[in-house]
């Protein structure tokens, strides 16, 4: 069979699956030709004016032709091709990040005690004129020592302390929440006990 | 004689709206009788600086029952029932108990509801100005504290219905720290159904108030120096949080609007610096003295939490 006897025979059965005179089962489907299958379907969409008013360009052949002309750089095989970038991915990302994360540490150290909080209660904000409450001493900066392990070590005990604080905070004001809701009741017992004692003198 | 007749105008103007309006302490009576008896089914939310509860809140008087349901809509949630001078509270860590109380101590102080005489020693109740809020004609009453150093609380009633419209914490500088506003009410005839059902539930019964709360062994361990006008002590004793299991001395004060507590604990390792965080109108001051650490929790300005964290002293 002949080159051109084989693109005629698509040609005609991709023609007849589209106007549904062949069922379309594997036997017809390896005949059929898929960039003018999806021709056929265009013109069809055009002459029936179905796709009201959208523009709709079929570029795919000139892609595949442009695609077809790229010079091959690399001759090895697919999956490696599809690793590669990957690899690079990885190692780009972790040297970029590694100066941002000692940052991003001492930026959570501050915003640590705050978050801790906000559990409890929503967005604590701090008063003007008194200081932040900061878990960790001003002095002597995480950021450095963080690249040694012993740092991490220090750094690991510091946050324990903060959670411990966070902690702390946040019982105390569940606990104030319980133990005013009794309030109203014992202030209204103590002041009709001040009144009796008053009332004999 | 143009300047003289308006003066003489403004004059008539003045006496004649006086003698119309209601004084802002009976303003505040009327509204704590209308929550008592009225039936009705309110939305509101309480907005900090950034956060916003959303909350439910029904009251029926049925059958010579009072009944109430308050809700926190958000996250995990909580439901307060009142069920006459039963108030139950169900929160999602701990099994649900109930106070013998007469009012629900949700986002509104409960002494609005009650007996407002209790702050007259405190703060002066000032008429403010008429407004529209949540979409009814409302008036402003405002509880200026005499003490400088705490918080004012300004309410919006409704003019009709005498009902609570709008409420907020007010620092000494006018600023709002936290509101409280109705989104929707409406006054019904008839008690709310889901009401109603609570009457066929069972609720844990009350724990018995101790009436000496305050024993005299806790109250003489530590020496709290200063307090601001008006806080009375209500509480003192020592127990363990329930959150982290530690153990505190623990005092409750209370000027009957507002409540702070504070905790003396053992300190926490490593160094560190005392200071404020606030949410809304709630602070939180938590002073390292050293051989101990002093924390104060309530609606109280953070300098007035500081220098009462700061007085406290261990007992000679």
């Amino acid at each position: 069979m002949t080159q051109a006897n084989k693109a005629e025979i698509e040609q005609v059965s991709t023609s007849e699956i589209f106007d549904g005179e062949r069922t379309l089962d594997d036997a017809s489907l390896s005949q059929l030709d898929s960039e003018k299958f999806s021709r056929y379907a265009l013109i069809g969409d055009a002459l029936r004016a179905k796709s009201d008013n959208a523009v709709t360009i079929d570029i795919t052949s000139s892609f595949a032709a442009a695609l077809a002309d790229e010079p091959c750089h690399n001759v090895k095989g697919i999956e490696e091709v599809v690793l590669q970038p990957e690899q690079s991915n990885v190692v780009s990302i972790s040297s970029w990040k590694k100066p941002f994360s000692q940052i991003a540490i001492a930026a959570s150290v501050a915003l640590v005690a705050v978050l801790g909080v906000n559990t409890m209660q929503q967005t604590p904000v701090v008063g003007e004129d008194l200081p932040v409450l900061q878990s960790i001493p001003v002095a002597g900066g995480v950021s450095p020592v963080s690249f040694s392990s012993e740092g991490s070590a220090l750094q690991s005990a510091q946050q324990g302390v903060r959670e411990l604080q966070q902690q702390r905070i946040g019982a105390l004001v569940l606990e104030h929440q319980r133990q005013s809701r009794m309030a109203h009741a014992l202030h209204q017992s103590k002041t009709e006990k001040t009144e009796e004692n008053k009332e004999p003198n | 004689m143009k300047p003289f007749i308006f003066l003489i105008g403004l004059c008539f103007a003045l006496v004649t709206q006086a003698s119309e309006t209601l004084t802002a302490k009976q303003l505040l009576q009327n509204m704590a009788t209308a929550v008592h008896q009225r039936n009705f089914d309110a939305s509101f939310v309480v907005m900090k600086e950034k956060g916003m509860e959303p909350y439910r809140w029904l009251h029926a008087q049925h059958q010579n029952q009072e009944l109430e349901l308050l809700s926190l809509l958000n996250g995990a949630g909580l439901e307060i029932v009142r069920v006459d001078d039963k108030v139950t509270y169900f929160e999602p860590q701990s099994a649900p108990y109930s106070i013998s109380t007469d009012s629900i101590a949700g986002p509104i102080p409960e002494v609005l509801f009650k007996d407002i005489s209790i702050l007259k020693q405190d703060y002066d109740f000032v008429l403010g100005g008429k407004g529209r809020i949540a979409g009814r004609p409302a008036q402003l009453v405002r509880l200026e504290s005499k003490d400088s150093g705490k918080y004012n609380y300004w309410l919006w009633i409704d003019t009709e219905s005498s009902l609570l419209l709008k409420a907020a914490y007010v620092n000494q500088a006018g600023e709002l720290l936290e509101q409280l506003q109705l989104t929707h009410i409406s006054v019904t005839t008839e008690p709310a159904q889901q009401l109603v059902e609570l009457l066929n539930r069972d609720f844990p019964e009350p724990a018995v108030v101790n009436e000496n709360v305050i024993s005299e062994q806790s109250q003489s361990n530590w020496q709290i120096d200063w307090l601001p006008q008006g806080f009375t002590l209500l509480k003192a004793d020592r127990h363990k949080l329930d959150l982290n299991n530690e153990l505190a001395d623990y005092y409750l004060f209370s000027d009957g609007l507002v409540e702070f507590s504070v905790f003396v604990q053992r300190p926490l390792a490593g160094k560190r610096p005392s200071g404020a965080l606030s949410s809304g109108a709630t602070t939180v001051y938590v002073h390292n003295s050293g051989a101990f650490d002093v924390s104060v929790v309530g609606k109280i300005p953070p300098q007035t939490a500081k220098n009462i964290a700061e007085s406290v002293k261990r007992a000679l």
